[in-house]
């Protein structure tokens, strides 16, 4: 910047410091410090829309699973399936209904197991329940389950997300 | 409850009376900061980084210290001669900044690490910014570090007592060639791995450090587990080891100084707040030059590596050139040159100890000549290399 202060004014300076400086070395403080201002902010822009997690927006192939025969699957029970972030539970009722439920707890995001003989799902975490429509029991969880569209197309089951 | 009002209380009757050095409107938190810790304890942790030679009185009030401390004359041969040492740890800091924001995204398998690379070039927000910032700035450290080696030299830095100056910049520019190398890898393009396999055979063939090499980077062949060393390598190892030889490096010259030959009073050039208005513009110009160099140049990234199938045209970076047209062109065995090579880049570690303090202007005199020998033979070497690249 000015590189003419000498040493020797460095008193009259800091007296300056104190009282109104002139308006000209005042203009080009506040121009520095804007200039580098606008700089951080962009930078900061830049690394922020650098770091925003991508979205993986799953495409329509890929929101449609398929999980088995139907045949393979037993009255009464339920086949978790590990799909992802969104893993799901299949549970076929009776002859021809199957219904998909999303297998992870409204509460904290544990994975839910499934009781055979209450039929319902349960949380290993806070003992939060839920029956086969996805609706609360009993505990601590706040929301309903997500449950998905089931479609049996030539024996073969497809759940879509 | 009864706390609450007492502890809001504080800083109102506090400003008035504790604040003493008279704070302004705008600086009250360092006011209230003062008041709840040591800030001049801190300030005086900070001048372990150079610049400031006076000590620092930890009692007094930390504004009253920096004013003083920004008023300090600077001569003017610590100014401009010292700004390559700067420009280093600039472009360091850049390069820890810029590669941190990389290796959020980076993966380093062989299988994700071209993909995850092409992710972050083509597909993220800024990424290709960020990727040409981190390549052009560890090219101009480079760069840097080289000429700050040079400048040593010319100026006799290496004689006592400024052997631990010396011993530093020798070590930070050889860590600065391995991140290089190391980070050439890491994109896992054809150029990079096939440069890195020819590269790799030369230094195995060597008798000693070859299997010592091969034994610390995960084997001979180049796959998955010496691509994961390379990147401990690259992100902890050698970043570390610049970061110690650099701290190094500020602590010996607060002792010693870098040219004590110019008495401190003659030539009080500006203050030390001048100086560092000075280096923040000169950090700006820096950034402008390193946008410039990746938006006009910026580095070409070709197709994954395949290790089924070599390209044409792999050439070693400009800086093994001389290396590179002495192993294939000089006579006897490989190892043999190699080994040679190693031996005379390992005597410039020596150099503090061939020059005695004792020794007068004609002594310096004469290890300029040999320097400047040295560094024409390297760019003949250098050269010949390139051109035998071209053939």
């Amino acid at each position: 910047m000015s590189q003419g202060v000498e040493p020797e004014r460095q008193p009259q300076q800091s007296v300056g410091a104190g009282g109104p400086p002139t308006s000209r070395r005042r203009f080009l403080s506040w121009l520095s410090r804007a200039f580098l201002g606008l700089w951080g902010l962009g930078a900061a822009g830049a690394i922020g829309a650098y770091l925003r997690p991508p979205e993986h927006g799953p495409r329509i192939a890929e929101r449609i699973v398929r999980v088995g025969l139907l045949e393979d699957l037993r009255i009464g029970e339920a086949r978790l399936v590990r799909h992802g972030v969104t893993p799901f539970y299949v549970v076929r009722l009776d002859a021809g209904r199957v219904v998909a439920l999303s297998a992870v707890c409204t509460h904290v995001r544990c994975i839910l197991g499934f009781d055979r003989e209450r039929r319902a799902l349960t949380c290993p975490c806070h003992d939060g329940r839920f029956d086969l429509a996805g609706q609360v029991l009993s505990g601590p969880p706040p929301r309903a389950l997500p449950s998905y569209t089931v479609s049996v197309r030539a024996g073969e089951v497809f759940v879509q997300l | 409850m009864s706390d609450a009002p007492r502890v809001g209380g504080t800083p109102g009757g506090g400003d008035a009376s504790g604040g003493g050095a008279g704070p302004g409107p705008r600086g009250d938190w360092v006011a209230w900061l003062e008041r709840r810790l040591n800030l001049t304890e801190t300030f005086s942790f900070l001048t372990h980084f150079g610049l400031v030679w006076t000590p620092v009185d930890t009692s007094r009030p930390v504004r009253e210290v920096v004013r003083e401390v920004a008023s300090q004359p600077v001569p003017a041969y610590a100014r401009w001669p010292r700004v390559l040492g700067l420009l280093a740890a600039i472009l360091f800091g850049l390069e820890v900044v810029t590669g941190v924001l990389l290796a959020y995204y980076y993966r380093p398998t062989p299988e994700a690490a071209f993909e995850s690379t092409r992710t972050i070039v083509r597909d993220l927000p800024f990424g290709w910014f960020i990727h040409q910032l981190h390549g052009w700035g560890a090219w101009l450290l480079v760069i840097v570090v080289a000429a700050r080696l040079l400048r040593l030299f010319w100026d006799g830095l290496y004689r006592a007592p400024r052997e631990v100056l010396w011993w530093s910049a020798v070590a930070m520019a050889w860590l600065v060639l391995q991140s290089d190398f190391t980070g050439r890898l890491l994109t896992w393009d054809s150029r990079s791995y096939w440069a890195a396999v020819r590269g790799m055979e030369v230094v195995f063939a060597l008798p000693v450090v070859g299997p010592l090499l091969a034994f610390l980077l995960g084997g001979r062949v180049i796959n998955d587990d010496v691509l994961i060393r390379f990147y401990a390598l690259h992100m902890l190892v050698l970043p570390a080891g610049f970061a110690f030889f650099l701290y190094l490096t500020f602590a010996t010259l607060r002792r010693v100084g870098l040219s004590p030959e110019a008495p401190m009073h003659r030539g009080a050039a500006t203050t030390l707040r001048d100086h560092l208005y000075s280096m923040l513009i000169l950090s700006v110009l820096l950034f402008g030059v390193l946008t410039t160099l990746a938006v006009l140049a910026p580095f070409r990234f070709q197709a994954a590596a395949d290790p089924y199938s070599t390209p044409t045209g792999v050439r070693p970076p400009w800086y093994m050139l001389a290396p590179y047209a002495v192993i294939e062109n000089g006579p006897g065995p490989s190892w043999l040159l190699g080994l040679l090579l190693l031996a005379v880049a390992f005597a410039v570690l020596l150099l503090p100890l061939w020059a005695p303090r004792a020794a007068g202007g004609r002594v310096l005199g004469r290890m300029r000549l040999w320097g400047l020998f040295a560094l024409a033979a390297w760019t003949a070497l250098s050269v010949l290399g390139a051109f035998m690249e071209r053939r």
